[in-house]
């Protein structure tokens, strides 16, 4: 099995829905999808004084965002970002809800944040995503935040530090860059 | 920007370079070390003279500091608990990533000052070329095995004797010529987009990880088919 821990809000764990899906799919794994609550920020408006940390991260931030749409376009995807970046709590904690196939919901919630810039932080667009997808969750989504939470804790306890997260063995990988060791321990199962 | 010498080339600009590929790294990175040697097999692989740089990090700027002794750490500034994880993880991953090359990855007791070994960069660009990757193994490996210490002249000069580098005259280029190269390379950085190592430029690009050494081999092996996606290829 592969653990793949996500949020809808981070541009790399979109840039790693394909290639996952393409690894699950040529192997044949069975993927279990969590959610991460990541850390996304804008990139810092140039100041008049900088400290050298407060310049490195302002580069670090800007230099994140160029490769990310960089390989955006190889995937043929044209990725913008939000002019004030949003929310994704609510959806992320209905993850955790979701009975059957959850692949629809995650397509639909990426979407919605990438292309239509929507705050997944909005019960009503979740509720809508819910709904849209024919997606069968167990709790009411105004619960999301409190599964969220609950689910954060459990993952920060085993160790994930960001998205896209995989879990295979009793090896922990944060990035796509790492799928090829991946694909390899699940050959090795 | 003067022009500074560079071997069979000058250093104008930390973008610049008559090479394909600039390739900036720091001996204190573990990122970077565990990129030596697929960015040198590359490099041999495509028949190429990549343009070895250093960039010595100014770690605590972004990080915070720490200090470890006996693997316990005594002291720690700027870090929380965030931070904290995402370091060890980040060691975690780049001693697996060692293992595999069939290195070992210790983390460092301090943060070490890196300039003089990174001048050692500069050094064997100019005056051997082609004994680059000796040097680098001769650095490398033991600093983080713990056994090098790389803020001691002495030290980088016998790991330059190891690598077959005539030291002679290094005592002098690291106070002098050697030592105004490193550092009117490092303000450039930010202002041009580069924060940390391995950095790799290639022509308008300015890719920050070995994850990118897959495009970075289809760009510079004629851009056939279609583009890889970023991985951290394995052996």
């Amino acid at each position: 099995m592969l653990t793949i821990y996500l949020d809808f809000k981070s541009p790399a764990a979109y840039l790693a829905m394909k290639p996952t899906l393409a690894l699950v799919g040529r192997l044949g794994l069975e993927a279990h999808w969590k959610p991460f609550r990541t850390v996304e920020r804008d990139v810092p408006k140039l100041g008049k004084e900088e400290t050298v940390g407060e310049s490195h991260r302002r580069v670090r931030a800007a230099s994140q965002r160029a490769i990310a749409v960089k390989y955006a376009k190889l995937q043929g995807i044209d990725l913008k970002f939000p002019e004030t970046l949003g929310g994704s709590d609510l959806a992320l904690g209905m993850l955790s809800a979701i009975e059957g196939d959850p692949l629809p919901f995650i397509r639909a919630a990426f979407k919605g944040y990438w292309k239509k810039h929507e705050d997944l932080d909005d019960l009503q667009i979740v509720q809508g995503l819910i709904h849209e997808t024919g997606t069968q969750v167990s709790v009411d989504p105004s619960k999301g935040r409190i599964l969220l939470d609950a689910a954060q804790e459990q993952a920060e306890e085993a160790g994930i530090v960001g998205a896209p997260a995989y879990v295979i063995g009793d090896q922990i990988f944060v990035g796509r860059e790492h799928l090829p060791w991946i694909e390899e321990i699940a050959l090795s199962l | 920007m003067a022009a500074r010498f560079q071997g069979e080339r000058t250093i104008e600009h930390v973008l610049q370079s008559d090479a394909p590929l600039i390739v900036y790294v720091d001996i204190k990175s573990p990122y970077a070390f565990v990129a030596i040697r697929p960015t040198l097999a590359l490099e041999k692989e495509l028949g190429l003279k990549f343009d070895w740089r250093p960039l010595t990090l100014d770690i605590p700027s972004y990080l915070g500091s720490a200090e470890k002794k006996k693997g316990k750490v005594v002291a720690s500034k700027g870090r929380s608990q965030r931070t904290w994880n995402a370091i060890r993880y980040s060691y975690r991953d780049a001693r697996r990533y060692a293992e595999r090359q069939g290195l070992i990855l210790k983390g460092t007791e301090k943060i070490w000052d890196s300039t003089l070994p990174n001048i050692g960069i500069l050094w064997v660009m100019q005056t051997a070329r082609e004994k680059l990757g000796a040097y680098f193994e001769a650095v490398y490996p033991p600093f983080w095995r713990r056994e090098l210490d790389i803020e001691d002249i002495a030290v980088v000069e016998a790991c330059l004797k190891q690598a077959g580098v005539d030291a002679a005259g290094f005592a002098a280029f690291a106070s002098a010529e050697g030592r105004a190269l490193h550092d009117l390379l490092q303000p450039q950085f930010h202002s041009n987009g580069i924060y940390g190592v391995p950095t790799y430029v290639l022509d308008d690009d300015i890719l920050f990880g070995r994850e990118h050494i897959p495009y970075i081999r289809w760009a510079l092996g004629g851009r056939v088919g279609e583009a890889p996606d970023i991985a951290y290829e394995i052996a």
